[in-house]
């Protein structure tokens, strides 16, 4: 045994800038012609790439999950789900009826604001169930150096230490988030396994504050300066402490997402003997944010102007070409346009993927490390999961987007 | 051992029992390919070249490293052994990719195929329960309970939408000619008086070519231009509306979007559609065909019949409306179209009748309407 080997086996992504462009397109495309049901095997191949391309030292993970299993979880799920959000979508609908339509005084404005975030927190349940076992049909798929990845099934204790802390950071007015992020992060990962060895979480949800402060600081700004300089009426200081809020706020998401997943790595062992790194910087992520979304934005927009040229002149040679006027040309144009429509939101969904989504991935992985490759060696394989339902209910619920 | 390649490579070699990396010779030997340990030095084991499959997403389409594994039978997603052997690229990687024939096959298990057929029919069944038993009652309870003011702003949202999915942007469509509104303000007077009805009707005229009306939850009802232009007279549009008016009063458009929403929270279920662009398309479509129950229609007809009896117009009109459209050979409004029997709707509408007392409208005011647009 090679037990005293306590070298760190630094993360690394692999692929070539902007490698999974040309992958995202074509599977895109391939579930738009399929009427969805390709995505299952979309994101499965996609997957596979992000997951081989995710290096420890010499080792690549390996995403073994299928595309046919994703179609027969979610069949599972729409028998179980289909019922309830038709159901939901009506009342929601009558309630939206009710209050969504024109409120006029401001009791009815309120009303119609807590009957959205009520419709959002009826679905919160349903949420935490897909996201936990989102997780753990992810991990049961991942393999290292051979090995299986792994996590118990316990949804249900997920979901109900979920809604308490959601209440909880509800009433503390989101004073209390990093509780709740700490709590549900430490939940999965005291339940999850590398082969026979278990991970968990140390650190304390304290901890999480060195980050979450801007946040709240930002909130300060924004509360009090409103309130002040409502108070002094000028509008000019109005605006600023409204701005100066808003983007320190802004950042101080961002910084909290990054730093404290890093904070939660950081904390993190597997076994007794293996530790993480992680050291990303906010900076960074912002960076390849702002950097991306310009470029998308100006290869989109012109994209979107010949595409529109273009299509726009097909469609309208080939109604005039019918020569109809009548209900089917309109039904034509229409679907011309959506088709138009969604064959634009799958290139740019490619483009978010490769110029956005793989250039983060490439910093978070890279800043990532394992300390201590050498106790890896005596970690002994652990039996398959049949993770019956893949992650059905994830699907259904268009949870966690397309990896 | 028949041929044995002289390609060498060293590998990675990972039992599948332990995490640990193992150093391995590789080495191809006629059907097989052979992997002997280095460190600690051990006796060589032997991978039939058939069943060697390669994962996907690595190296086997890019310029990455080889991951193989072999087909065996286990409990895993995928008839797959745990153990794998990582090749780095190079001459002995391509060596494999030529003699490795199952490489890149899926192997699905025995009874898989079963399985996705059984689940497929299961879903589909629990769909069409939700669709065409539940929805619909669930429906018909929820439009009943609706407040009539709230049934009215949502059919002003409606009517807007429509605007919009002709083409129009808010009330671009709408005809605005004053000879041709005081006109329509009279048919809709002749139309309404001493009747008895629920809501307070507001109709309005969309210069679009198409031959159609259509009526919106809470009284709202649009013509389209081109049902004036091809009408014969005043009388048929009146016809027409009657229909249209008794599907109002039977709170059909309400009870069809409440389906129709349903089913759309369905739909984008089913589809994985977060972007609902085919929901715009398909609920606009809806509206406009408007495919209501043959006993909805009926019902419209019946009222149809009364209130032009009632009301002195007489069933001439719609009589002639759907034999003129029926010979013509026009493209029918889809909610004529999809009730095969025109011919038969005219006969009734013939036999219903009183006789007209007054035509609807004077000529001079059915010409004012046919300019509405201008």
């Amino acid at each position: 045994m090679n037990n005293t080997d306590t070298r760190t086996a630094a993360g690394h992504y692999a692929a070539p800038d902007g490698g999974v462009f040309s992958l995202a397109l074509m599977t895109g495309f391939l579930s738009l012609i399929t009427l969805g049901i390709y995505r299952f095997w979309a994101k499965t191949r996609l997957r596979k790439y992000f997951w081989a391309n995710t290096r420890l030292g010499q080792d690549g993970f390996e995403y073994t999950g299928t595309g046919l299993e994703k179609f027969l979880g979610f069949l599972v799920a729409v028998v179980v789900l289909a019922v309830y959000l038709a159901i939901v979508q009506l009342v929601l609908f009558q309630f939206g009826l009710y209050f969504v339509f024109q409120p006029k005084t401001e009791a009815e404005i309120l009303m119609q604001l807590g009957v959205f975030y009520l419709s959002l927190f009826a679905l919160a349940p349903l949420l935490l169930f897909a996201q936990y076992r989102s997780r753990r049909y992810k991990l049961a798929r991942t393999r290292f150096r051979g090995i299986r990845f792994g996590m118990q099934k316990q949804a249900s204790g997920y979901v109900l230490r979920g809604i308490g802390l959601l209440i909880a950071t509800i009433l503390s007015l989101g004073l209390l988030w990093p509780l709740m992020t700490y709590k549900l992060e430490a939940f999965m990962t005291n339940r999850s396994w590398y082969g026979d060895t278990k991970f968990t979480q140390g650190g304390k949800w304290t901890g999480l504050y060195a980050t979450y402060k801007h946040v709240v600081f930002g909130l300060i700004v924004l509360i009090v300066g409103g309130t002040a300089s409502a108070f002094a009426q000028s509008e000019a200081l109005v605006v600023l402490s409204l701005a100066i809020g808003y983007l320190w706020m802004f950042f101080g998401y961002l910084s909290y997402s990054v730093q404290g997943f890093a904070y939660l790595t950081r904390t993190k062992q597997l076994g007794p003997d293996i530790s993480f790194q992680a050291s990303p910087k906010t900076g960074s992520v912002l960076g390849r944010l702002i950097l991306g979304y310009l470029f998308i934005g100006v290869v989109g927009i012109a994209v979107f102007a010949i595409g529109a040229l273009v299509f726009g002149g097909m469609i309208a040679a080939a109604v005039q070409s019918s020569g109809a006027t009548d209900q089917t040309s309109i039904t034509l144009v229409a679907i011309g346009v959506s088709v138009g429509y969604l064959i634009f939101l799958t290139f740019i969904g490619a483009m978010a993927m490769a110029f956005i989504t793989e250039p983060i991935i490439r910093h978070i992985v890279g800043a990532t490390a394992l300390v201590n490759v050498g106790a890896l060696d005596v970690i002994r394989q652990r039996v398959t999961d049949k993770g019956a339902d893949a992650e059905g209910f994830a699907d259904a619920l268009d949870w966690g987007g397309a990896i | 051992m028949a041929s044995v390649s002289d390609i060498i490579a060293e590998a990675a070699y990972f039992d599948g029992e332990t995490a640990r990396s193992h150093r391995v010779t590789v080495r191809g030997e006629g059907e097989y390919l052979s992997l002997t340990p280095i460190e600690p030095p051990g006796a060589p084991f032997f991978w039939r070249l058939d069943l060697i499959r390669a994962q996907a997403g690595a190296g086997r389409e890019t310029k990455g490293p080889l991951i193989l594994t072999l087909k065996a039978k286990t409990d895993d997603e995928q008839p797959r052994d745990p153990a794998r052997l990582i090749l780095q690229p190079g001459r002995m990687a391509d060596w494999v990719r030529l003699s490795a024939p199952g490489l890149t096959a899926r192997d699905v298990r025995p009874g898989t195929w079963g399985r996705v057929i059984w689940r497929t029919s299961a879903a589909l069944a629990a769909i069409a329960a939700i669709v065409f038993v539940i929805l619909p009652q669930l429906a018909d309870t929820l439009a009943d309970r609706l407040p009539i003011e709230r049934e009215v702003a949502f059919g002003q949202l409606v009517v807007a939408n429509m605007e919009q999915y002709l083409g129009g942007l808010d009330g671009s469509l709408t005809c605005r000619n004053p000879a041709g509104l005081a006109a329509l303000e009279k048919l809709k007077q002749r139309m309404t008086e001493g009747q008895d009805l629920q809501y307070d009707l507001s109709l309005q005229v969309f210069d679009h070519p198409m031959v159609n009306a259509f009526a919106a939850p809470g009284g709202q009802m649009v013509i389209l231009r081109g049902l004036i232009d091809e009408a014969g007279s005043a009388d048929e549009v009146a016809g027409v509306l009657a229909h249209e008016i008794g599907h109002v009063e039977a709170r059909d458009p309400t009870r069809l979007a409440f389906r129709a929403v349903g089913s759309a929270g369905i739909l984008s279920l089913l589809l994985g559609d977060a972007t609902g662009g085919s929901l715009i398309a398909v609920m606009g479509d809806q509206v406009l065909s408007a495919s209501y129950t043959r006993e909805a229609e009926q019902n419209a007809d019946t009222f149809a019949f009364r209130l032009l009896n009632d009301t002195g117009i007489g069933t001439a009109g719609l009589a002639d409306f759907f034999e003129g459209l029926d010979g013509k050979g026009i493209n029918l409004p889809e909610y004529l179209a999809t009730h095969p029997d025109t011919a038969g709707r005219a006969t009734a509408a013939r036999a219903a009748d009183g006789a007209a007392h007054a035509p609807v409208l004077t000529e001079a005011d059915w010409a004012a309407l046919r300019r509405i647009c201008e």
